[in-house]
């Protein structure tokens, strides 16, 4: 096991629903203690289902707990001048400041970069927005279909012939974690070397114009805007998803070769696949995929995903499941790979959940703790941390400072 | 002049055949690092992907290429060849990082693990990407882009809300027609590949990272996996969403987002739409009755985007602070006085002159900015360079390897 990069580094988030919430979850998973700064007045996930067995509560709620584990809660109420005076007490002492409100809340707080740099000269901030914090546009509410749509990702998205769709999974903001986890680490690795911190600003829309490049590339070329070609390739064929049997049930296939096509049409058992002109290259095969398609259909209809999948693969071809997010969960292979974790927690037992996508030396790093219970770490912080005594730490509480 | 990226010092050895590796590869190099990218002698695949400048296949200019592997030097090296598997080993062992990205087969068979790489050299850090990871029941199966977004669960969930589709049972899942899946691997990959560097410096030694593009896909969707964990899994064609107008419409010339969710945002869109007789009915008195009374709301306000361009709804509706948005093309965003002013493109110039662009950085460093410190390699165009520069080769001993011409 690889020892935590982040041990000794404390993080101040002010992370609003997904995005930042989870780039901290991840540091904290690398050893970071974080300490999640909440104000009961505006909470999101926590009051958002889905919440355990239906039920609504701050501590119940999956949304809030599977990108919040192994955090510190701290309830401030940023709207009080004194809230705010201890929500820089806790940035005097943290290595890195992050949030994603929208443009200029933290600095109508006094909670901007310019305004924490006296107090940490050497702190790393990361202020993340849909449209970034400059531009005409920076002020625009986006959530992640707007952040679909604007990118063009939604116009390179949909079924031959039809509408620019959505992508699910709300993955503008994890994504979006991710370039922030790697600035992140770089920032801490440039800090490490010269004693420097430095403000990180992330745009969602231009994280997903990254997935861009050869549409933008024709499009300032010559003016062309790409087709919606729904899950088929330029030369791969056949590459789509195809029913099986029962409700809802798919497979995918995606083939590269000539070699890959004989073996799938053997299996398959196309008719006359050997000799069928129509079939006997990709050139050929992208002219006839229509014809194709339905020919696979036939034949993976019959049959149960997990059954294509194999049969093929032991063939050579490339083909995958479908899986829907409780087939995520519960995929064998994931589970055994140590991708699905499942922390407790003290409200809500053991919930299944994803954590890095990767291995280090064949263990996974960083087992997620449990989510925090809102409030849960008052007054370790504000006591133990910030060293507020017994009776002032009662009087912030009497008046509504800490909640 | 160009300054000292984060990564400054660092060396990587890139080998792969996906856009994962290279675009690991790639973000390492944005940072700084001095990166090689081992290329075999006939090129990288996605030299022959395009698109290119006049529709013109060449080597040199294929788009996604030139995108995947600026800040890379290139060395051609056939590493199955014995003469040249030493150089490419000598390169190892001079490297912080090598970055592979293949099916995990080909990892084995090309002996790319790190057990074999880093007995001399225990610094190196290894970064593995491959379909299903290298360890695993189904470790050994083949895949792509397709198999990834299908496997990992984005695909099922696509289209995402407010988007939804009309017959689950045949309206099969969807992607996207970019290399998504690629990219989450690639920047996780980096991701992995800098926290082992800070490891390493604690620890002193490197390590093996094994990155699997299935969970790469699955570990964006944390939402999603938390509906199935708490509740069960999203369908695809939910009934409501909680409260409600949250739709994605037909306007006058193409679709829209309308979200109008809390009462102030429902408010100012009735104002918009010239407060409606309707507007004050019973039945859409809370976003929850809107939810309940959807099929007889959503024609009433297809009325109203009906009537007005994707662009005109955006404006009415952001000067109110609605969060409204249309489907923007390709070149909508491209030329939006947004990412102009932001000056997120790249300019780019293809050698027979054509101009265009390519998608920037999207993360801004105050101290340790995004640079372009060079264009993508042409093919072993630093070969003898590096050779020399890295292992002291002898101009002989490079052109004994047959790798580079005269």
């Amino acid at each position: 096991m690889s020892t935590l990069p982040l041990k000794g580094i404390r993080i101040a988030d002010f992370g609003q629903i997904i995005a930042v919430p989870y780039t901290a979850q991840m540091l904290a998973w690398l050893g970071a203690e974080v300490v999640l700064i909440e104000t009961e007045q505006r909470l999101t996930t926590r009051i958002w289902p889905p919440f355990a067995e239906a039920e609504p509560g701050v501590n119940r709620s999956g949304g809030f707990n599977l990108v919040n584990t192994s955090k510190m809660s701290c309830t401030l109420n940023l709207r009080d001048p004194e809230g705010v005076d201890l929500a820089k007490q806790i940035i005097a002492v943290s290595d890195v400041v992050m949030e994603n409100y929208s443009s200029g809340t933290m600095d109508r707080m006094g909670l901007g970069y310019d305004d924490v740099r006296p107090l940490r000269p050497d702190v790393v901030y990361l202020s993340l927005g849909a449209f970034g914090r400059t531009g005409p546009m920076k002020d625009l509410v986006g959530f992640h279909s707007v952040i679909n749509l604007f990118s063009g990702l939604a116009s390179v998205t949909g079924h031959k012939g039809s509408h620019p769709r959505i992508m699910g999974g709300l993955f503008p903001d994890a994504f979006s974690g991710c370039y922030c986890i790697l600035a992140m680490l770089e920032a801490l690795y440039h800090r490490a070397n010269t004693g420097e911190g430095q403000h990180i600003e992330v745009a969602m829309t231009e994280v997903l114009a990254t997935l861009l490049p050869e549409a933008v590339m024709e499009y300032t070329l010559d003016g062309t805007e790409p087709e919606r070609v729904g899950n088929r390739h330029q030369y791969k064929v056949p590459h789509n998803v195809f029913r099986c049997q029962g409700q809802e049930k798919w497979v995918a296939i995606s083939v590269e070769s000539d070699a890959q096509f004989q073996a799938l049409a053997q299996v398959a058992g196309i008719p006359g696949w050997a000799d069928d002109h129509r079939f006997a290259n990709a050139e050929a095969r992208l002219k006839h995929q229509d014809e194709l398609e339905p020919l696979i259909q036939e034949w993976t209809m019959g049959l149960q995903v997990e059954d294509v999948v194999q049969i093929l693969q032991l063939s050579g071809v490339p083909a995958g499941p479908v899986l829907d997010s409780a087939q995520v969960l519960a995929d064998p292979h994931m589970i055994d790979r140590g991708f699905v974790q499942s922390p407790n927690h003290r409200e809500v037992g053991q919930r299944p959940m994803g954590t890095f996508s990767w291995n280090v030396d064949g263990d996974r790093p960083g087992v997620p703790m449990t989510a925090p219970l809102l409030g849960e770490h008052n007054r370790k912080v504000v006591q133990e941390l910030l060293q507020v005594p017994d009776d002032e730490f009662e009087r912030l509480l009497a008046n509504g400072v800490i909640s | 002049m160009l300054s000292e990226g984060a990564l400054t010092g660092l060396k990587v050895v890139e080998f792969t055949d996906q856009v994962a590796g290279s675009f690991c590869a790639r973000l390492l190099g944005d940072a700084g690092a001095d990166v090689v990218k081992v290329e075999p002698l006939n090129g990288d695949r996605y030299r022959r992907n395009g698109p290119y400048p006049g529709g013109v296949p060449d080597p040199e200019l294929s788009g996604l290429f030139l995108y995947l592997n600026s800040n890379k030097r290139g060395v051609t090296l056939d590493i199955e060849s014995s003469k040249n598997r030493s150089a490419f080993l000598d390169l190892t062992s001079e490297a912080d990082f090598l970055v592979v990205g293949q099916e995990s087969g080909e990892v084995e068979r090309l002996g790319l693990r790190r057990e074999l790489l880093a007995a001399a050299h225990p610094e190196l850090i290894v970064t593995s990407i491959t379909p299903f990871g290298l360890i695993g029941p189904n470790s050994s199966y083949l895949g792509d882009e397709l198999i990834a977004i299908s496997a990992g669960g984005m695909a099922y969930a696509t289209p995402g809300i407010p988007d939804k589709v009309g017959d689950p049972h045949l309206e099969p899942p969807l992607r996207s027609n970019t290399h998504m899946a690629g990219y989450l691997a690639g920047v996780q990959g980096a991701v992995a590949s800098v926290a082992a560097l800070l490891s390493r410096t604690i620890q002193g030694t490197g390590c093996e990272i094994d990155l699997s593009m299935q969970e790469a896909v699955a570990a964006v969707m944390p939402y999603e996996l938390a509906h199935a964990s708490y509740d069960e899994a999203k369908p695809r064609k939910p009934k409501v969403f909680g409260v409600m107008p949250n739709a994605y419409l037909p306007c006058q010339d193409g679709y829209v987002v309308v979200m109008a969710v809390m009462e102030a945002h429902w408010r100012n869109l009735m104002a918009l739409a010239d407060n409606p007789d309707w507007a004050e009915l019973e039945v859409f008195s809370s976003g929850v009755e809107r939810a309940r009374n959807w099929d007889a709301l959503e024609p009433l306000l297809l009325e109203w985007t009906m009537a007005h361009t994707g662009a005109e709804i955006a404006q009415l509706a952001q000067d109110k602070g609605i969060p409204c948005f249309p489907a923007y093309t390709v070149g909508q965003m491209v030329d939006s006085a947004h990412v102009t002013e932001r000056n997120f493109m790249i300019d780019m110039e293809a050698t027979g002159g054509q101009r265009f662009k390519l998608p920037g950085y999207p993360v801004r460093l105050e101290k340790t900015p995004w640079q372009l410190f060079r264009p993508a390699p042409k093919l072993g165009e630093h070969t003898a360079e590096v050779l020399d520069e890295w292992l002291g080769y002898s101009p002989e001993q490079i052109l004994a390897l047959g790798a580079v011409s005269a």
